[in-house]
């Protein structure tokens, strides 16, 4: 009005923009620092690390890289809004305060976008519960457009519904209930956009977060400490390391693993023989392929009969060397009768895999060694057989030691030593220290060796990216939820001033309406948080029904229990937002009482 | 006669700032409205007749003074005295109409009655009494941005008056609409003055306008300037109307105050 040219004016903005990001990451930068050293000093810490192994990192790259894109991302946003400024006239500027105009929607096209995003989202949840058995990039994109646009649907016919219960309810009611359900009807009809895009960030929040939960939960299983080291080498430079004065405090006991595959002529496919192999036994699955196709038909069994119908050297393990890593950690030893085996696997964190093959073992599996019959027990033994994650067994046989000397060449080579570490050891310095111990022992020796610790930081680092992040994911995904609806709201009420202004002349109280802005302020929570919860109970029940399967050991109990104290989080962090902008919204109703207009 | 005065206004002042930003608005104003009287206040942009009306609608507090509706000191009243005062004994028409834009004709001029438990259903009968008074039975069920100015005025007025008010307080009430609804509106506030004895005090600057009042006070820096009283039984509005254009030319507050 005074003349500036818009370019000045956007210059001004920009540059605006530009000081408040910095001012911004000055602050924000070292917060965020503090934050992420203080996870990873968690993470350390429950790894039995201590400070004194913790380094600090710390990218320069990264730090430009935040700078930039945080920059970058206020100013596209500043650009944007700067846009929408410009189509504006002064006199529109200047008046910026007049609320949007009540302009009544067709009930008919209200009803209709209240249907068909009803319709949507239910068809968003039968898809999800129903067909999500896997990560199918089409299945996800369609039930990512039926919920999304249901949930955008449906908050858009949300104000025929609510304009409807208003007319036919404020006749027979008194005091501001008119007044209040008007402002939730406006808020919901020009707030629908935000309303359904802090819902569906509210799904996203509860999704990761039970995402992360479960993550953490499934993997939380896997840390049963079998071995703590697994050296390779022969007998007698194993024995000198540990047999040492140094290593013997440290060391409560160490065994050979037998572990070797069954000398077997090695066929393809189709069961031809690929080569033939001196002194080979003869070997088939067929005694558990049987009992596997007597259960209910499902991909995964159909997959599994598939697996055992290889009849190349199934991975034999020794009874005895078994029996030594289940009384380490305090196991119930295993007893083979003759012609007795028993089924070995790592694979125990799917649960279906583990139910199918309990469920064939049950029927009594057996299989054939030389034409000669072999039971299976009646249960499937899991504990990991070395210190080293990554060598995971699909399935093996552990059978008595006579079998296992007359099946395998050369068995009289362990396949490693396993090493447990003295408990007190571990008790007193925590476990990483205490491999640190035993790994200074191990230095210079020559010998190879694989670590618990190595195998858990692999793991760890699944643990972190997928639960850590996910939790921090939906945290992030709450907060940005819950600030745009109560900015929203208070961009609201700060327009619609007037209004309470004009109220109060009219003989409204402050008291009365503050308790009417508290339950706007409610029900608008109330409403983005609904259809937030509805979806995320399918959507939670899908992805554990899906591509989540906890691990069958997992104790329901735990998950349960964190899962009660992440929703009473969640509650109290809700709690918490919505009293923040209920003390904002009072605060402001009550500095309108001293304002003089004259 | 002190039984049929409705309010009194004592050495009203009101200043506004502090030392050398001190802006006195009114400077010891005192005047007494009797029942059933059609009161006018003009005066120049700036002179002080809209901070008096405010005073009287408790919108600000005076300075010093006291403002007596029916014996009572309203300068005191505070909280639920102060709540129902506004929302019973006083009416308030605003020059830009001040409805909630979000609320139905209907919704808006009951809302002083649903503010003190009166149910919609109870207010039922004087709402269509007074919407048949003021020509707006067909927009009650309509938004503002639904109806036109003249409309949105007589909605306002339903509004001032369904609560039964001792005194209605309009501020410029004609002022945002043009002369054909100017004039409609005046006739109806007129007529339930006349025939409800309904008191009313209308600040105004519109020469027109104020020639439907009975007396009008003129008010200059603050203080009062002058008084004209309208002779009911001898004086038609024509001739009264040139006895205000007299004074204002009078007052010299410049174009602002000629018609």
């Amino acid at each position: 009005m005074l003349g500036m040219k818009r370019s000045t004016l956007f210059a001004m903005l920009m540059g605006e923009t530009i000081w408040n990001s910095l001012i911004s990451i000055l602050i924000g930068l070292p917060i965020a620092l503090f934050l992420t050293e203080g996870i990873s000093l968690a993470t350390v810490k429950l790894v039995g690390l201590g400070i004194i192994g913790h380094r600090i990192s710390f990218s320069i790259s990264a730090v430009i890289g935040t700078v930039i894109g945080f920059i970058a991302v206020q100013m596209i946003a500043m650009l944007l809004l700067s846009a929408s400024f410009s189509r504006k006239e002064p006199m529109e500027l200047l008046r910026s305060d007049s609320p949007e105009k009540q302009v009544p929607l067709s009930t008919k096209k209200g009803w209709l976008c209240f249907i068909v995003g009803l319709v949507f989202l239910i068809l968003a949840y039968v898809v999800g519960v129903t067909m999500l058995r896997s990560f199918d990039f089409n299945i996800v994109m369609l039930i990512i457009i039926l919920g999304g646009g249901g949930t955008f649907l449906l908050y858009r016919g949300m104000g025929i519904f609510i304009g409807h219960n208003i007319q036919r309810k404020s006749p027979m009611r008194s005091g501001l209930f008119t007044f209040t359900g008007r402002q939730i009807h406006e808020n919901v009809i020009h707030q629908y956009k935000a309303l359904a895009i802090s819902s569906l960030l509210l799904v996203m929040a509860l999704a990761c977060v039970s995402f992360g939960i479960g993550t953490a939960s499934g993997r939380g299983s896997m840390e049963v400490r079998t071995v703590d080291f697994s050296i390779e080498g022969s007998e007698q430079e194993v024995r000198e390391v540990l047999d040492s004065e140094a290593s013997k405090s440290i060391i409560s006991e160490y065994y050979p693993m037998f572990l070797s595959r069954m000398n077997t002529n090695l066929y393809d496919q189709s069961g031809e023989i690929l080569e033939k192999r001196p002194e080979a036994h003869d070997f088939s699955w067929d005694g558990l392929n049987a009992t596997l196709a007597k259960l209910p038909e499902t991909d995964l069994r159909n997959n599994m009969i598939e697996s055992f119908s290889d009849r190349s050297g199934p991975y034999l393990i020794s009874k005895a060397s078994y029996n030594e890593l289940l009384q380490a950690i305090g196991k119930e030893q295993i007893q083979l009768k003759r012609n007795q085996v028993a089924l070995y696997t790592s694979m125990k964190d799917s649960g279906d895999f583990m139910s199918i093959l309990n469920g064939a073992l049950e029927l009594g599996a057996y299989i054939e060694v030389d034409d000669q019959k072999y039971e299976l027990l009646s249960s499937v033994y899991y504990d990991n057989v070395v210190a080293d994650r990554k060598i995971t067994l699909y399935s093996a046989l552990i059978v008595p030691d006579e079998d296992y000397r007359n099946w395998v060449s050369g068995a009289s080579t362990p396949f490693c030593w396993n090493v447990v570490l003295s408990q007190e050891l571990v008790n007193d310095k925590g476990l990483m220290q205490a491999i640190q111990l035993m790994e200074q022992n191990l230095a210079g020796t020559g010998l190879e060796y694989e670590t618990f610790l190595s195998g858990i930081g692999r793991n760890l680092f699944y643990t972190v990216a997928a639960s850590y992040l996910t939790i921090y994911l939906g945290i992030l995904f709450m907060v940005i939820a819950n600030t745009v609806i109560g900015l929203k709201y208070l961009m609201q009420q700060r327009a619609n001033e007037r209004r309470y202004t004009t109220l109060l002349m009219l003989g409204a109280n402050v008291s009365q309406l503050c308790k009417s802005a508290r339950s706007q302020i409610r029900m608008f929570f109330a409403l983005a948080l609904s259809v937030a919860v509805c979806s995320s109970i399918f959507a939670i029940w899908s992805m554990f029904t899906s591509f989540l399967k906890l691990p069958a050991g997992t104790s329901i109990v735990k998950v349960i229990a964190i899962t009660g104290i992440a929703a009473v989080l969640f509650v109290v962090i809700e709690l918490i937002y919505i009293h923040i902008v209920e003390r904002a919204s009072s605060r402001e109703i009550q500095a309108l009482q001293v304002i003089d207009r004259g | 006669m002190s039984s049929n005065r409705v309010l009194e206004v004592e050495g009203v002042t009101k200043v506004y700032g502090k030392g050398d930003n001190k802006t006195e608005a009114l400077r010891g104003i005192s005047f007494d409205v009797l029942e059933g009287e059609f009161l006018g206040i003009m005066g120049a942009s700036g002179s002080g007749k809209t901070t008096l009306l405010n005073c009287i609608a408790t919108m600000i507090k005076p300075s010093s003074g006291r403002v007596l509706l029916k014996g009572k000191d309203i300068s005191a009243f505070k909280g639920v005295q102060l709540a129902d005062y506004r929302g019973q004994e006083i009416g308030y028409l605003f020059q830009e109409f001040e409805l909630l834009d979000n609320l139905t004709a209907r919704e808006n001029i009951i809302l002083p009655l649903s503010l003190h438990g009166v149910t919609g259903h109870q207010a039922e009968q004087g709402l269509k009494e007074l919407a048949n008074r003021l020509d707006i039975t067909d927009v009650l069920d309509k938004f503002p941005s639904q109806m036109s100015g003249g409309q949105k005025q007589r909605v306002a007025a339903a509004r001032a008056l369904i609560s039964k008010p001792s005194i209605v307080l309009a501020d410029e009430p004609t002022g945002a609409l043009d002369s054909k609804n100017s004039k409609v509106l005046m006739d109806k506030l007129s007529a339930i003055n006349k025939e409800q004895n309904k008191t009313i005090v209308m600040v105004t600057h519109n020469a027109n306008a104020a020639s439907y009042c009975s007396r009008i006070l003129f008010i200059q820096d603050g203080r009062l300037f002058h008084e004209l009283r309208k002779n009911i039984e001898t004086e038609n509005s024509a001739s009264f109307y040139e006895r205000i254009v007299t004074v204002m030319a009078q007052l010299g507050g410049g174009s602002a105050n000629v018609l």
